[in-house]
């Protein structure tokens, strides 16, 4: 029982300095557990990635530890944490070489030298859940942006890591395809995956992350559930964030009873229907 | 030693000087370094090199790229020390016998050729760490009379190296983090576990290529004369230096002419 209480990654006063200059990352002590869905929030700079890059050892702390199922990640080879923590990079650039997307997507799952037939069924299970399906033996570079970013994705979710890090998975993509691949992140959550996600667009946030923790220059400035972080926009701002649209219409609605922690147009249309009826009921 | 081929931005007498003036005296330094071969006069000639790196205040900045350097220094010292055999003989490497003779020749010629190899390229690395690009290929256009084409196409060269280095880290973590590792002894198969790393390179440096040039197209680049908006104005400071370095190399040459400083 102990050991499903642990948490999955546990980070203990972690410091962060490349080579000799300001720290990055200041003492920053984190608890992430299994199957959360947590979203890395702050302006550029403020050592987002750095953070996450420490989850799967492609930085190791400057002081402090970072564990990974119980385990210290200093000793450990990336190449080892890579079975625990996948990592979704920025730009798909820098790891497509295969000269077809299902090559490309099979490369992770050589590395961890499953059977030919576990990859095969792997590939095509990755490729139809980010939508690729067809696509097998396509010259990647023949694809769209988009499209590649999706490959990369694939090529992390064939690893089936309990883990999944996503440096800003929607960087330069369309709003349809941002939904896409957010959607597909949802349906990995659902399936049990523990998701952490960096981004600067506060509506994904709102719509698909359970806690946010708040960066600003090194340190966390707020570590709570979506709704508590967006109730405080004086907080955000220290961080140049700003909170959706539908939120800050709530808060200047605030004095009419309108709590200020809405973040979807659906509560904010349920309860502006609850305030008229309300109104009704008293007046009429 | 990557970070020792940028300029790093600082205030000191060096950074102030006008780029030409370096680049006379990195070139002052390459013909001393070759003029002579005297231990004495190359140790003191890398001693004047380290001082003026002291003085632009890079010297903290250049001291992974000298401890790198001293590896090979150090290879230099070793192989004159082993093949060089004029001289007398101090000891031999394999003792009891007389194979392998060490000689104080063969040591004092290592410490020439390892003192030369520095300060040449440590003079570089000086130069470079001191002076901005832009200054550095306006002058080789305006006063060393240089195509800009070439001037350019030099110093984008230099200024790409970081940018690759940069590339090459982030592939490299993009690959491990897929559980890739350069892996075993065998030579071919670690060539092969490179492809990796190198194929995305490639594709993402020709597409940085071409951006480029289209940046630089839209930028007007080729588009006829060229003005400047910075004149850099050589000052007392650049003549009396350009004329002091002139001074000691007619000297240097003259001394070597009459024999002085070679072993």
């Amino acid at each position: 029982m102990t050991a499903a209480r642990q948490p999955l990654i546990k980070v203990e006063n972690l410091t962060y300095q490349y080579n000799g200059a300001q720290p990055v990352l200041k003492n920053i002590s984190l608890e992430i557990g299994r199957g959360e869905c947590l979203a890395v929030i702050g302006q550029n700079g403020s050592g987002k990635t750095t953070l996450v890059k420490h989850f799967n050892g492609l930085l190791k702390p400057s002081s402090g530890r970072v564990y990974i199922n119980g385990r210290d990640t200093g000793p450990q080879k990336v190449s080892t944490l890579a079975r625990t923590v996948g990592y979704v990079f920025q730009n798909p650039d820098h790891q497509i070489f295969h000269d077809t997307v299902g090559k490309e997507v099979a490369f992770g799952l050589k590395n961890l030298r499953l059977p030919a037939e576990e990859i095969e069924r792997r590939v095509n299970e990755a490729l139809e859940a980010v939508g690729l399906t067809g696509h097998y033996a396509t010259y990647p570079f023949n694809l769209s942006k988009g499209q590649r970013q999706r490959v990369a994705l694939a090529s992390v979710l064939a690893m089936h890591t309990e883990v999944i890090v996503l440096d800003e998975p929607t960087t330069g993509q369309d709003y349809r395809e941002s939904v896409q691949i957010m959607e597909m992140v949802k349906n990995l959550h659902e399936k049990g995956h523990t998701i952490v996600f960096i981004t600067h667009d506060m509506s994904l946030v709102a719509r698909y992350a359970a806690r946010t923790v708040v960066l600003c220059e090194g340190e966390i400035l707020a570590d709570a559930p979506v709704r508590a972080v967006f109730a405080q926009p004086e907080l955000l701002a220290r961080s140049y964030l700003k909170p959706p649209q539908i939120t800050l219409l709530a808060q200047e609605l605030g004095k009419r009873a309108i709590p200020p922690d809405v973040i979807s147009v659906r509560e904010m249309y349920d309860l502006l229907q609850k305030a008229r009826a309300d109104k009704i009921g008293c007046c009429g | 030693m990557a970070a020792a081929v940028e300029y790093i931005q600082k205030d000191s007498p060096v950074h102030r000087l006008n780029a030409a003036t370096k680049i006379f005296w990195a070139l002052f330094t390459l013909a001393c370094g070759l003029l002579f071969n005297d231990y004495r006069y190359l140790l003191g000639l890398l001693a004047s090199v380290l001082l003026v790196a002291a003085a632009g205040r890079v010297l903290k900045n250049l001291l992974p790229a000298i401890t790198g350097l001293s590896v090979f220094a150090l290879i230099l010292l070793l192989i004159q020390a082993l093949f060089y055999d004029q001289g007398q003989v101090i000891f031999h490497l394999i003792p009891q016998t007389s194979y392998l003779p060490v000689t104080n020749y063969g040591i004092l010629s290592g410490v020439a050729m390892a003192a030369r190899m520095l300060s040449l390229v440590l003079s570089f690395l000086v130069l470079l760490a001191t002076t901005r690009i832009q200054d550095m290929v306006l002058t080789m256009v305006e006063k060393f009379k240089m195509p800009y084409d070439y001037a350019f196409m030099f110093m984008t060269t230099l200024r790409f190296i970081p940018t690759f280095l940069g590339e090459v880290r982030q592939i490299t973590d993009a690959q491990k983090a897929r559980g890739h590792a350069v892996e075993g002894f065998n030579p071919f198969k670690k060539i092969r576990s490179y492809a990796p790393v190198t194929v995305p390179l490639v594709l993402i440096s020709l597409n940085k290529a071409e951006n480029m040039a289209m940046a630089m197209e839209t930028r007007g680049y080729g588009g006829g004369r060229r003005t400047y908006f910075k004149e850099p104005k050589m000052r007392g400071a650049d003549y009396l230096l350009t004329a002091v370095l002139l001074l000691l190399l007619v000297l240097g040459v003259t001394a070597r002419v009459k024999g002085l400083g070679v072993m």
